[in-house]
Order: C-alpha cells, then structure tokens, then sequence
C-alpha cells in the first residue's frame, strides 16, 4: 500500500474476463487522480469513431488520493466513459462510501472494457476480484440490488454501484446508483454500463489509506473541517438544509423552472410546492455521504409513499419543469427515478420537451403511444418516464435515446408548417443534446457555464460559477439586511479574484469569464483529489487549494505546491477539451439554446432584467478561451498551451487529425 | 465528575467521520475496520437509520469482569474500561459479552481494541459535524435526557399541562 493510493487500477476486459491491474504511479504525479486520471485513460482509449454503446467504449471508476480519508467530503467516485448523450465525454461523479470502500481493498480505479456475454457483476473483495453471473439480477431496482447482493455475500458492509432497469436497457439517461440516492446521474454513464452488461460494481476492502506523517495529516484535515464549519453558507445548509436553499433559489428566480422555457410565470399558484413545509411534515432524518460535515441530503417517511433521498435539484426538476404542483407526485417521481436508475434532471427536461411540443399543438397523442402529454399531468409524467425506462413502446424507446433522436422522430412525421418550418428541436433545451438543468441560462455567467462545461450542463459541471446565482437569493427568514450583506461579501470574492468593481453583478459581462475560468480550476481540484465540489468556494464552503496541498503534502510525505495542484487541474481540463475535440467538438458547439438568446428573466430578483445575448456569450467565450489558451476561432487548445502542459503527445495526435491551432510542421519529439 | 462519549442517533447522519478520526489518531491509518467507534447503518426500502455503536465505559463492564487474562481495567483518571494489550488473548470473550458487541479483536495487532476515550479528549467527539457524539458527564446527560423527553412528549400531546 502506498501513501494515499491504493495503488493499483483495476482493468477489466468483460468479453475474455481477462483481469489486470496497472501501477497508479505511473499517472498520479500529473494526474492526481480521480477525474484527472479518467480524463488521461479516456483520452488514451476512446475517439470518435468509438461507439457509446459498444464493447470499444470503456468506462472508468475513479477515486483519488483524498478519497476514504479524513479529509472533508473523501467519498467521491469519478465516472468517465464516452457519453452516448453528447457522443463527446461522458461524465458524472457519485458520492456514498463505495470510493473509500474501493481503496480499502487497494485499489484506485475500476476500468471495465468490453461487453460481458451475459449479465454479471462485479465482486472485489481485498485482492479477490470476481466476475459474478447476475441473470438472476436482471430487471432488478437499485435497491433490491444492492440488497440482494449484499445478502449473497454474506456481508452488509459490502459497497455497490449499480444499474437498475433503464440501465439494463440502455435508457440514454440511466444512472450508476450508491446506496439511497447516490448516483452518478449525468450524460448517460448507467446506459453504458448497462450496453457492458454489467449491473454492479461491488466492493469490500478492509484494508487503509496509509499516510506519511500522521499527525500533520490529521491537523490538515480537521483545519478543512473547521474552515467548512466556519463558512459563510455552512449554518443554512447543515441546518435548514438544501431544502430550504433550493427553496430560495426558486423564489429567486435563480431557478428558472418554467422561466427558461416558457411556462407558467407565476411562482405557485396553490403554494403546494412549498419545500420547507413538506420537509417539516415528513422529514425523517438529515443526511449525506462518508466524511461530510455538510450532510445535503434530506431522507423522509412519507406516509403511503414510502422513504426516500431529496435533495438540490430533486426539488425543483419534476416539479417547475414540467408545471407540477403536487409534492407528493414530486416524491413518487424521484423515487422512481431513484429505483429504476434514471436521470431525474434529464427525465423532467425531456418530458417537459414533450408537454412543450403538445402545448402547442406541435404534436398530439398518436405520437406519444396515446398519452396525453399535457402539463402537471400525472398520467403524462409517470407514463413517459416508465415509457423511458422500458423502452417499450415506440414513444418510450424514442425517448431514451435522447432529445435529438425525439426531435428527428417527430420531424419526420409532424408536416413542416406545423412545425412552423422549423425543426421540433429547436424547444429543446438543450447543449450538445444534453438537456439542461432548471438553473435559468439567461444569467451572463450561467449561459457561460452551460457553453464551454464539457458535459454541456452547468451544476454539477465543473466550468461554471456560482457568483452570480448566489449572489443574492432570498433565503426564508433572512432580513433584507442579512441579504445584502452576504451580497456584498460575494461581490467582494468576486472584486478580489478578478480585480474588477462589477464582477460580481448579475448584470455586468465584467470578470465573468475570468470567474468561470477560475471556478473550473478550483473545482477540478476537488474531482482530481477524490473529494466533494460542493466543499470548494463553489458553493461558499470555502476550501482552498492550501487545504488540499496541506493534507496531500502531509499524507504523501512530499511537498505539493498550491501551484502543482491548479497546474494538474488545467492540465486535465486540456486534455478533457483536446478529447472533445478529437471527437468533434468546436467553438460553434459551445453555446446555449438560440431560442433563449435576448429573453430577460421573468421573475424574482432579476425580472425583466439579464437575457444574455449572442453576441455577449460570444465576446464571453473569447475571453475564456483566451484565458485557457484555446484557440479563438476553433476552440481547440493551441499547441503552446499543450506544449505547456507538457502534453505534446496530445498535441501531436491532434496534428495527425488536422486539427491542432498553430501547428507550424514540428513533431513534438515523438 | 467522569465523562462518557454520549451517542444522539437522531442527530447522527450516518457519515462515518468519527471512524475516519479514530482510526487515524490511534492507527495512524484512515481505516474503519480499525476504528474503535463503527456506525450501523441499514437503508432498506429507503428509510436511513445510522448508529453509532462505541463502548459506553460500563459501570459494571462483563468485558472487564470475564476477561479471562485479567487483561482490561479501568483508568483511574478518565474512568475508561482500558486493555492491557501484554495480557490480552485476542480471545474475544469481550467482544461477546459487550452488550453493544463494541470491541473487536484486532486482526493485525491479534489483540482486542475498544475506546478508550482518547486519554480523556476523544477525536472523534471533536470533529462530529453533527454534534451527535458529546463527551459530558454521565450524570448531565442523563438529566439532559430527561428534559429533551419531556419537551417532546409535550409537543406530542399538544399541551404543557
């Protein structure tokens, strides 16, 4: 065992069942780990012409240094593979303790290749790794999974990842689910699991994370701890909870619900969709993943309706977004979405697609398998998203293969003039055909985010900022007093980042690229280390590159610099962004919806005001991009920067294809 | 007055820091199979329930009246139930006895480890986000105990009297 590493990454070949393992080292000093050591593995095993969905895609599991340490947040588990949602990365990040579980038994990452010739799972116990028959898991919920493996083995303690059906079914917006929702939701990593056939990754290790020097390191750590507890949003989060502050969010309007796509404008017109209250009346118990002080999630035991895992965007996603007012339809919707493995964010954004398109008479039931697809309907909802998961009607199979393919599916039956000559998916809100989060885009520095963020969205995405969004939400019980102060002290952080008066004001273009740039460096850090984003100044808790240098320093036994950290960070991101462009990515394809261009936000702080333009989120992407050292016209990262990075290898595949900026004829040495 | 490391399971959520400190400060490793403190967790159909499971320094402790090597005694100072782990079998007579089954045999050392409070400052009190571990005297919180009782039965009968 090394320090702070398992030291080894799991390769697992599922069509010959070959097992090897691969020496850590060999990435760890450029890469970290984690997102970092994914980002490289990607790069070096997928390209365009790799099929999402086929045995030649393959799909990475990573923790890093940080991960099953005492260090804040040390859960988190990177997912990467090649997105058969965007066909560029594919990428979500799940929390749990099923990362610390993986480096007890000594083991850093889990890459699987291949495809499995019948359903199995995956067994590591310590230094036993097992590829187990799951036929009889087949069609399984997350949860009984999870159960039923467990009871097999003999061992509670044991730790899951799985797929539940819309995995199976390669449903493109399936989850890897953890314990009671956990998941790693985004981009479509559970189809690919699923297209692998494999339902779940369990882990079991009883060994440690040794560390260099003990006490420095606990010091390091519990230093993380105090500077989390002692931040500015920590109170309203771990005691009122996400609840409250999605709740704040949406009366903000900083939660565009129904803003970013045209629905209803008024905030609740029954006020039944009051978060906080339904928290009180059946709240069961805060709670969240392994080492976090934060604890964001929120269990309840609702009466009829069984337990289950709110939090975040949960609240807002299947309520705002597809005009329901009923929270305990909210409650089924999550749950199911929780039990059957399906993106909750992209399941209400896809069928809010439809109501959309069936408001307006775009489309009517002979193309929706007779449903009715009318906004809040409960009908509607529960059959398009069982529809999704089972892919059992020619709607439903439509739908889980994403926006475009809907898009092309109603095109082609829809006559053009009623389509008002144009195609269906131009209502989708979408980036890169990944559909959106609730989060309005028509913020400056949000439309910034959803662009450039290599997965196309802008929360859990790592290229987005937060300044402005949390600038000034209206939290319940705050005095107006209380408000302008936390607005005046982000205005600051912006102002001390930047150098600029106005970086922090919603309505000024200043500084927001600096600041998005900014964010991504920091919040990669947290994706490279293993730990949790949410614990960075991304949302005010406040960690810092120190923190993560200090307790990597400590548990290594060998300085590493702030410098060498940041460094690391964009060095992934280079290497993220050269992928995506092998695989086709351009400047051209760094945008938001058009249709959201110009229109100011409809309600809440900013009413009437914001409604970033074309020409602003363009004049933004120059200034990013040339903070990143991609090139203006393309996009691409320029060969100097790749150079820089000490990533010629990158640079010289990227000549081969034709598309590296600035390449003058060298040959990098190779 | 002695001290005791006082569990609020309503208030724990389950996020297993205390073992992640335990371990670190007695082992110099992030091991939970080593900690001496170990939250119960059971999630099924969705309903969390976490535990934390750590010795409660017993006034009369079966570990420390069985033990066949006489190998576990109480600090005169902090009051803990300690092992003397030159004597100690590795039998596991403590560890079946426990009735909260918190010692365990460990399986490097051969030798059963339970808290023994940190020496009088227990790290995994310190660092409890949810301040679901207190370490106060015995005495105190069971009147605490008392009085949060109290105010809950109230608010469920819906009067005070």
């Amino acid at each position: 065992m090394s320090q702070l590493y398992g030291g080894k990454i799991l390769w697992i070949d599922l069509s010959s069942g070959a097992v090897i393992t691969k020496d850590t080292s060999g990435y760890a000093r450029n890469y970290i780990g984690g997102r970092g050591i994914n980002a490289r593995i990607m790069y070096e095993n997928v390209g365009p012409q790799t099929d999402a969905l086929g045995p030649q895609n393959i799909i990475a599991f990573g923790t890093g240094p940080l991960s099953g340490t005492l260090f804040p947040g040390c859960s988190r588990t990177d997912v990467m593979c090649k997105s058969p949602v965007t066909n560029l990365i594919a990428n979500a990040n799940v929390g749990g303790d099923w990362a610390a579980e993986l480096k007890y038994a000594g083991f850093d990452h889990v890459v699987l290749t291949g495809r499995a010739e019948h359903p199995v799972y995956l067994s590591v116990r310590n230094d036993i790794v097992e590829l187990k028959d799951a036929r009889h898991l087949w069609g399984g919920t997350t949860w009984d999974t999870q159960r039923t493996i467990k009871a097999e083995l003999s061992d509670p303690e044991v730790k899951v990842l799985c797929i539940g059906p819309a995995g199976e079914n390669m449903s493109t917006f399936a989850t890897v689910h953890s314990n009671v929702g956990n998941s790693a939701s985004r981009t479509g990593v559970g189809a690919v699991l699923g297209s692998k056939n494999v339902k779940a990754l369990a882990v079991r290790g009883t060994g440690g994370v040794a560390v260099a020097d003990p006490d420095a390191f606990f010091e390091a750590c519990v230093a993380a701890h105090d500077t989390i507890k002692g931040a500015d949003y920590y109170e309203e989060l771990a005691t009122l909870g996400v609840v409250q502050a999605e709740y704040a969010y949406v009366l903000s309007g900083i939660e565009a619900g129904s803003d970013a796509h045209d629905g209803v404008r008024d905030l609740d017109p029954q006020g039944t969709t009051d978060y906080p209250a339904f928290w009180k009346e059946y709240g069961h118990k805060r709670t969240g993943c392994m080492g976090c002080p934060v604890h964001c999630m929120e269990n309840y035991d609702v009466p009829g309706h069984g337990s289950a895992v709110m939090s975040c965007e949960l609240y807002t996603q299947l309520t705002w977004e597809v005009r329901n007012f009923d929270m305990h339809l909210l409650y089924d919707l999550v749950k199911q979405c929780m039990l059957m493995g399906i993106d909750n964010t992209s399941t209400a954004t896809m069928i809010q697609f439809v109501m959309q398109l069936y408001d307006l008479g775009i489309i009517d039931e002979s193309l929706t398998d007779g449903i009715r697809m009318e906004w809040g309907s409960k009908e509607a909802i529960h059959g398009a998203l069982n529809a999704m998961v089972l892919r059992n009607t020619e709607f439903g199979d439509v739908l889980a293969q994403g926006m475009k393919a809907t898009a092309e599916y109603f095109d082609s039956r829809v006559p053009s003039e009623r389509r008002g000559g144009t195609s269906t998916y131009e209502h989708a809100m979408q980036v890169n055909n990944n559909p959106m989060y609730g989060i309005n885009p028509r913020m400056n520095a949000m439309a910034l985010g959803y662009a450039i963020g290599r997965r196309s969205d802008c929360i859990t995405d790592l290229d987005t900022n937060q300044f402005d969004t949390i600038t000034a939400p209206i939290y319940p019980g705050w005095t107006e007093e209380h408000r302008l102060a936390e607005v005046e002290y982000n205005y600051q952080t912006a102002r001390d980042l930047t150098g600029l008066q106005n970086a922090g004001d919603p309505e000024s273009l200043e500084g927001k690229a600096q600041i998005v740039h900014d964010m991504g460096i920091h919040t990669g850090l947290s994706d490279m280390a293993g730990t949790c984003k949410w614990h960075t100044k991304w949302l005010f808790l406040d960690l810092r590159p120190e923190h993560y240098a200090k307790a990597l320093t400590a548990g290594l036994g060998r300085e590493v610099s702030e410098d060498d950290l940041l460094r690391a960070s964009l060095r992934m991101r280079h290497v993220e962004r050269a992928l995506e462009c092998k695989m086709g990515r351009r400047r051209e394809n760094d945008t938001i919806p058009a249709k959201e261009f110009g229109k100011p936000v409809s309600r809440g702080l900013w009413k009437g005001k914001l409604g970033v333009t074309r020409e602003q989120l363009e004049g933004m992407k120059d200034e990013y991009y040339t903070l990143r050292g991609w090139d203006l016209e393309t996009g691409v990262p320029t060969a100097a920067t790749l150079h820089e990075f000490g990533l010629d290898d990158i640079a010289s595949d990227l000549a081969e294809r034709g598309i590296l900026p600035g390449w003058t004829g060298e040959d990098f040495g190779r | 007055m002695y001290s005791v490391i006082n569990v609020d399971i309503e208030k724990c959520t389950g996020c297993r820091t205390c073992e992640l400190a335990c371990s670190l400060h007695n082992y110099g490793e992030c091991n939970p199979s080593r900690s001496r403190i170990f939250v119960v967790r059971d999630q099924d159909e969705g309903l969390i329930t976490t535990v934390p499971v750590v010795c409660q320094q017993c006034e009369k402790p079966l570990c420390l009246n069985m033990c066949p090597a006489q190998a576990i005694s109480r600090d005169p100072e902090t009051h803990a139930v300690v092992i003397d782990e030159d004597k100690c079998l590795g039998c596991r007579t403590c560890v079946y006895v426990c009735p909260f089954g918190a010692p365990s045999v460990d399986p490097r050392l051969g030798v059963a480890q339970k808290c023994d409070l940190c020496g009088g400052s227990p790290s995994c009190v310190a660092i409890c986000p949810k301040k679901a571990l207190s370490y106060v005297g015995a005495e105190e919180e069971s009147l605490r105990r008392k009085r949060t009782r109290v105010e809950r039965y109230l608010s469920v009968i819906g009067t005070r009297g």
